[in-house]
């Protein structure tokens, strides 16, 4: 597999796209769970309520993976997430996420070789403004 | 716990350690994170599925360890503005077990006024499976 032609075809053009209205209900869940105790995120009574900055990591999109990518989604492994906060993400927000692929690397380890993909979603609110950006590094082990 | 008080970039020393935090990753507690992040999963919210498809137990989804480490920021710091953070999921954080989250000041940028933490969630064997960065202002 030829990692610069994968990067070549793949990369920087936006494969997917996911819409979503945020609820107050999940907001509060979310931030209340992961232990959270400051009003702002977690009172939807105060006047600056908005979603922890993580929050957007729960928004898939339709497809993990474009199509054609000669991975098997289900072969990968989650290695982590990052998130940067560009706004915040309000209750009632309309909000569009829009998946790219940013970036694929290999790394030799002992166990052998691993492929990484950088799975990039940007997110904007019904005003088009920019949200986060949410990479999500996808794993594989022992590819060829 | 003492309730946390809003700090200034002045406040800030390097190598300050954060208050450590004893997440609630009970399954009752990762059902409510599951149904609000609409991932329910049975391996995340069953012992025994996730047993059946070889885990030692249910797990904490990657991005509850993320908003764990979220909140031990705003308990150390409630006014903090998190730019960025990024978590590194090495092993599965198992349910009912007792975690413990940590971080330190491993950065504090003048110019900008930036702060950078390293993150990370222990587990009872003192292993880390969850790591992380963040890079906060006040």
């Amino acid at each position: 597999m030829d990692i610069e032609e994968l990067k070549n075809e793949f990369t920087g053009h936006v494969f997917d796209k996911i819409d979503l209205k945020v609820e107050e209900e999940s907001l509060v869940g979310y931030a209340r769970a992961c232990g959270e105790t400051q009003p702002r995120y977690i009172d939807p009574e105060h006047p600056d309520f908005q979603a922890v900055p993580n929050y957007p990591t729960r928004i898939h999109g339709t497809r993990g993976l474009p199509k054609n990518f000669p991975i098997d989604m289900h072969r990968c492994f989650d290695a982590g997430k990052s998130v940067t906060v560009h706004a915040p993400i309000r209750s009632g927000d309309q909000i569009q996420g829009r998946s790219e692929i940013a970036d694929i690397y290999e790394k030799t380890g002992r166990s052998g070789g691993m492929l990484f993909i950088v799975h990039r979603m940007n997110f904007y609110n019904q005003d088009d403004v920019h949200l986060a950006t949410v990479d999500w590094r996808l794993v594989q082990r022992e590819f060829d | 716990m003492p309730e946390a008080t809003d700090k200034s970039f002045s406040d800030i020393e390097f190598g300050e350690e954060l208050p450590e935090l004893s997440p609630d990753v009970s399954l009752e507690n990762v059902k409510l994170f599951a149904r609000s992040a609409l991932m329910m999963a049975s391996r995340f919210i069953s012992h025994e599925k996730a047993r059946e498809s070889g885990l030692p137990g249910a797990i904490v989804p990657g991005i509850m360890s993320q908003g764990i480490l979220v909140a031990l920021i705003h308990n150390w710091a409630p006014n903090a503005e998190i730019h960025n953070i990024d978590t590194i999921f090495r092993a599965p954080l198992i349910v009912d077990t007792k975690p413990v989250a940590n971080g330190v000041v491993t950065d504090i940028d003048e110019d900008s006024k930036v702060i950078e933490l390293d993150l990370m969630i222990k587990n009872e064997k003192g292993e880390t499976p969850v790591v992380g960065t963040a890079r906060i202002s006040l």
